[in-house]
């Protein structure tokens, strides 16, 4: 069962790279990056923009439809833009953020139909290699984090200074909406054409001083997604069940300016179905990486990234490159430059 | 043949009578031991006057406090305003000026150099109590800071103590990375019985390495059962303030009242305890510092995280005293011991941290890159920083004096004094009258080991004692070995004073001074407060002649160069000052938690 199901995975990833490319969690895309959850002041904004580049080979055949079609060698290439805004708040007493996702860009795929396919996408020619390309918006998102253990709501500077982590607990809430673009002809879109959203109990513990140049962290991000169903893919209806998602990073501050991280993203779950029929295997895809991060100002943070599959599913090479700017800002801090 | 046998013979009849005199002999020593008590002499560095809870603080000092009630605690002790300076007066029991630290060695002015009494170190005009003590069947400890020279024949293995493990220098990093605060010799020496240490073990933290030495001294001179004499000269809690980690976060949030309601708390309960009297003056908060409650609790926060490590070390040091202590009852010692506990200046409200990294571009700059640049407010006390409580914090220590650390004014002269032990009377008891000084401990230690101090030493004249003996006051035989005729004086960086009786003048640079002579009367006014020269001219006459005779007596030579000649220039703004200053108006006097409150749930700095 597990054999013949190995081939049934290209739907399931593209869907699930879509919605990754489709939500960037709080301020950053594919797994919500090394100190996403890190805290700050009451009022602190920040705005990111960041750019990503994704491939994509499936070096076996896999499967694609419910009656088994075959598109072996399937290239997937997207180059996105994800502009976040977050802000850090107080929410039922407690330290919280919440943060707006938009995102946009263009999905390339080239891929083949078997000849004894009994159905070929509208437009294409079994065993004729196929491309299709998809641009656009993603479908935005917003996400709410409180914390749930750990620290004191950071509404002050005395609350700033005096906040000194070891074990931080939140809970983490997304929402997705399907406001992006959709082509029910294609296989490939940036919007997923359904509501979907997260749950995720991000975990962190500092150790070492909590003071610049000296941080270090160990972060986990357990969460579960949740679809909606999509009722018009190629004009059927599209199910999945929810994925298991565990993020985690070990970072470490070089420098007072400069941190590194080492990356971990497990993903799992997502069972397919087609009008009722089950697709395939789930996901299980494990991806290895690291992370760069350069404090160029004092509001200014230049990140980059690079991250590739090296668990899970061997049929499939990825690869992530991500940069990243990050501008943040606080009405007093910005106050006080003035008087300085 | 016979005349052989003859004088061998003799032999049994020579050899008894050499063991009954040897015998008579060690008997002797061993009375003699066993009646002489041991001495703990325990210097505290930089701690001020009011940090002890048994002398109004708040900072958690239990071991100490209960020496305080097992002993004596005195509330006009003396001391020089720096630290080497004082040294030198309490191991030779004269004047700095007379024992080599006319001025310190960092400091001497080009018309001092070369000058008898300003050798920068401790001289050969003097033998160290030390050195008499070694000679007369004491066991000479010493652990911390020597700052009386480094070369052989000046350090402490040289001027008596038998064993050592010593810095030479004036301070430094607590830890094993070992800097010292001047670049001019960038890592600290440290001695061991002499020999220099070459590597400080990882785990070092001076003052806990300092009390395993001590009692590892004792511990291994104990079984000939002579009494011993031990030095510690602790190094805190002179900056940097360093804690271990377990200890940085002790004080955690304790001060960010900020330093005006603490210096109340204090001053009420040093009313309390009966150090002040009610109705004495006492000192202005300085001129260039802010009313605490004109800064927002964020600032606060900041300045009170220095205190925390301040206090936090404080109590580190109380804490190890108190591991030597259990080891004496212990080993049955404790009873037979003399505890002297004094600090040897004032607070340090000096910004010793920018005074030695000097301009950008300087070695000095240069060694404090190198060296304790960090400055992350969580990173403080810890490895490569210099973290110091600065002139605001300096003031509570010092309460209810005024000024600190370099000044000759009473913050920065008076110094607990704290001394327990077999032969001192009146337990728990605060005495109020003596007038004492530093270099009355020499005499005092002297007399308690029964020697008399010699006019020559080892081949060369050695300068009298000045100090007083306490001895009598010790037993209750007087109130104070000073009488109200006997006068005290103190020059130290061209800064100048004399107090007799209740009366003292002073001469201190601008801006905490005139520049000229200020009469006042430590009776009524401890802060120095009201200057009664225009009131008591003839007083005030009659001290500047003491000054000079002082200064004939010491050779003193005021130096064409002083750390304070700059002062004016190098001290902040006068703050305006005047009650209810805006933008708190009546909120002064609120607690903090109050004050946040009204100021928005702690939302001061509101977004």
């Amino acid at each position: 069962m597990k054999s013949a199901n190995r081939h049934t995975r290209l739907p399931a990833i593209l869907t699930a790279m879509a919605i990754t490319l489709a939500f960037s969690g709080t301020a950053h895309a594919v797994d919500d990056g090394a100190r996403a959850y890190w805290k700050g002041r009451d009022g602190t904004n920040a705005f990111s923009i960041q750019y990503l580049n994704l491939n994509l080979q499936a070096s076996d055949t896999v499967q694609f439809d419910p009656a088994h079609f075959i598109y072996p060698n399937a290239d997937v290439e997207a180059n996105i833009m994800i502009a976040t805004w977050a802000r850090h708040m107080t929410l039922f007493n407690r330290a919280s953020t919440f943060s707006v996702n938009v995102a946009g860009g263009s999905v390339d795929l080239d891929a083949s139909a078997s000849l004894d396919s009994p159905f070929v996408p509208p437009g294409e020619l079994p065993g004729i290699a196929f491309s299709q390309s998809a641009s656009g918006y993603a479908d935005p998102s917003v996400q709410l984090v409180v914390n749930l253990v750990g620290t004191k709501p950071l509404i002050s500077t005395v609350d700033l200074l005096n906040y000194e982590p070891t074990w931080t607990v939140d809970a983490a809430v997304m929402l997705a909406f399907p406001l992006g673009q959709y082509d029910s002809d294609k296989l490939v879109n940036m919007g997923l054409n359904r509501w979907f959203g997260r749950i995720a109990f991000p975990i962190k513990y500092h150790f070492g001083v909590f003071s610049p140049g000296y941080m270090s962290s160990f972060e986990v991000v357990p969460s579960v997604w949740i679809f909606d169903e999509n009722d018009d893919f190629l004009g059927q209806k599209f199910e999945n069940d929810p994925m298991l998602q565990l993020e985690a990073h070990l970072t470490h501050d070089f420098t007072r300016s400069f941190y590194g991280s080492l990356d971990l993203l497990f993903r799992q779950g997502f069972q397919s179905e087609i009008n009722g029929v089950e697709l395939g295997d789930e996901i299980d895809i494990g991806d290895f990486g690291f992370t760069l991060n350069f404090h160029a100002t004092d509001n200014l943070s230049i990140r980059t990234s690079y991250s590739s599959n090296v668990f899970g599913d061997k049929n499939l090479d990825t690869s992530l490159i991500r940069i990243q700017f990050v501008y943040g800002w606080h009405r007093l801090m910005e106050n006080m430059k003035k008087l300085q | 043949m016979n005349s052989k046998r003859k004088n061998l013979s003799l032999v049994p009849a020579f050899a008894t009578k050499l063991t009954l005199i040897l015998t008579i002999a060690t008997m002797q020593v061993n009375a003699q031991a066993q009646s002489r008590p041991n001495i703990l002499l325990i210097v505290a560095d930089d701690l001020g006057y009011s940090d002890l809870g048994s002398y109004g603080g708040e900072i958690n000092t239990p071991v100490l406090d209960q020496l305080a009630q097992q002993g004596m605690r005195y509330t006009d002790f003396y001391v020089s305003p720096t630290c080497s300076v004082t040294r030198s007066m309490l191991l030779s029991g004269t004047d700095n000026h007379i024992a080599g630290l006319g001025n310190m060695a960092e400091t001497m002015a080009p018309n001092q150099v070369g000058q008898p009494g300003y050798e920068g170190v401790l001289n050969k005009r003097v033998a160290s109590v030390a050195e008499l003590l070694q000679d007369n069947g004491y066991h000479t400890y010493m652990v911390g800071k020597w700052h009386l020279g480094r070369k052989p024949d000046q350090i402490p293995h040289a001027r008596g103590f038998e064993r050592d493990f010593s810095t030479l220098v004036g301070g430094g990093s607590y830890f094993d990375d070992g800097w010292n605060i001047s670049w001019q010799i960038p890592k600290m020496p440290y001695t061991e019985d002499g020999r220099p240490v070459k590597k400080l073990p990882k785990d070092f933290y001076a003052t806990k390495a300092y009390t395993d030495k001590t009692i590892q001294f004792i511990e291994e001179g104990r079984k000939d059962n002579k009494p011993f004499f031990a030095y510690m000269a602790y190094t805190a809690p002179h900056g940097p303030l360093h804690l271990p980690d377990d200890w940085l976060r002790r004080y955690k949030n304790r001060y960010d009242e900020g330093w005006d309601g603490i210096r109340q708390q204090r001053l009420a309960r040093m009313q309390e305890l009966g150090i002040v009297d009610k109705g004495v003056n006492t000192a202005d908060r300085l001129f260039f510092l802010p009313r605490s409650t004109t800064l927002t609790p964020a600032v606060r926060v900041l300045q009170g995280r220095t205190m925390e490590l301040y206090a936090g070390m404080v109590e580190y040091m109380d804490d190890q005293i108190g591991r030597v202590f259990d080891y004496l009852k212990e080993i049955g010692e404790y009873d037979n011991t003399v505890v002297i506990f004094i600090s040897d200046n004032g607070a340090e409200g000096n910004n010793l941290r920018a005074m030695v990294a000097g301009q950008m571009g300087s070695f000095g700059f240069l060694h404090a890159m190198n060296n304790f640049a960090e400055d992350g407010h969580n990173s403080l006390g810890r490895k490569g920083t210099f973290a110091e409580y600065g002139a605001a914090w300096a003031q509570v220590s010092s309460a209810p004096f005024r000024i600190y650390k370099g000044w000759v004014s009473e913050g920065g002269i008076r110094s607990p004094l704290i001394i327990s032990g077999p032969g001192v009377k009146g337990a728990g008891g605060l005495n109020k009258k003596a007038v004492l000084h530093v270099m009355d401990i020499a005499p005092t230690i002297l007399e308690l080991a029964g020697i008399k101090h010699p006019a020559n030493y080892k081949g060369r004249e050695i300068e009298p004692m000045q100090g007083k003996s306490w001895v009598g006051m010790l037993e209750g035989d007087t109130q104070s070995p000073r009488t109200s005729d006997d006068w005290l004086g103190w020059e130290l960086f061209g800064n100048r004073a004399i107090r007799q009786g209740d009366w003292k003048i002073t001469w201190l640079y601008q801006p905490l001074g005139t520049e000229d002579w200020q009469l006042f009367n430590l009776a009524e006014d401890l802060g120095e407060q009201q200057d009664l020269s225009n009131r008591f001219p003839k007083k005030r006459k009659q001290l500047i002649a003491l000054w000079d005779e002082y200064v004939k007596t010491n050779g003193v030579i005021i130096g064409v160069r002083s750390p304070w000649e700059q002062a004016s220039k190098q001290l902040p703004n006068r703050v305006p000052d005047f009650d209810n200053f805006p933008p708190v108006r009546g909120l002064e006097t609120l607690p903090y938690k109050k004050l946040i409150e009204v100021m928005g749930g702690g939302t001061e700095d509101k977004k």
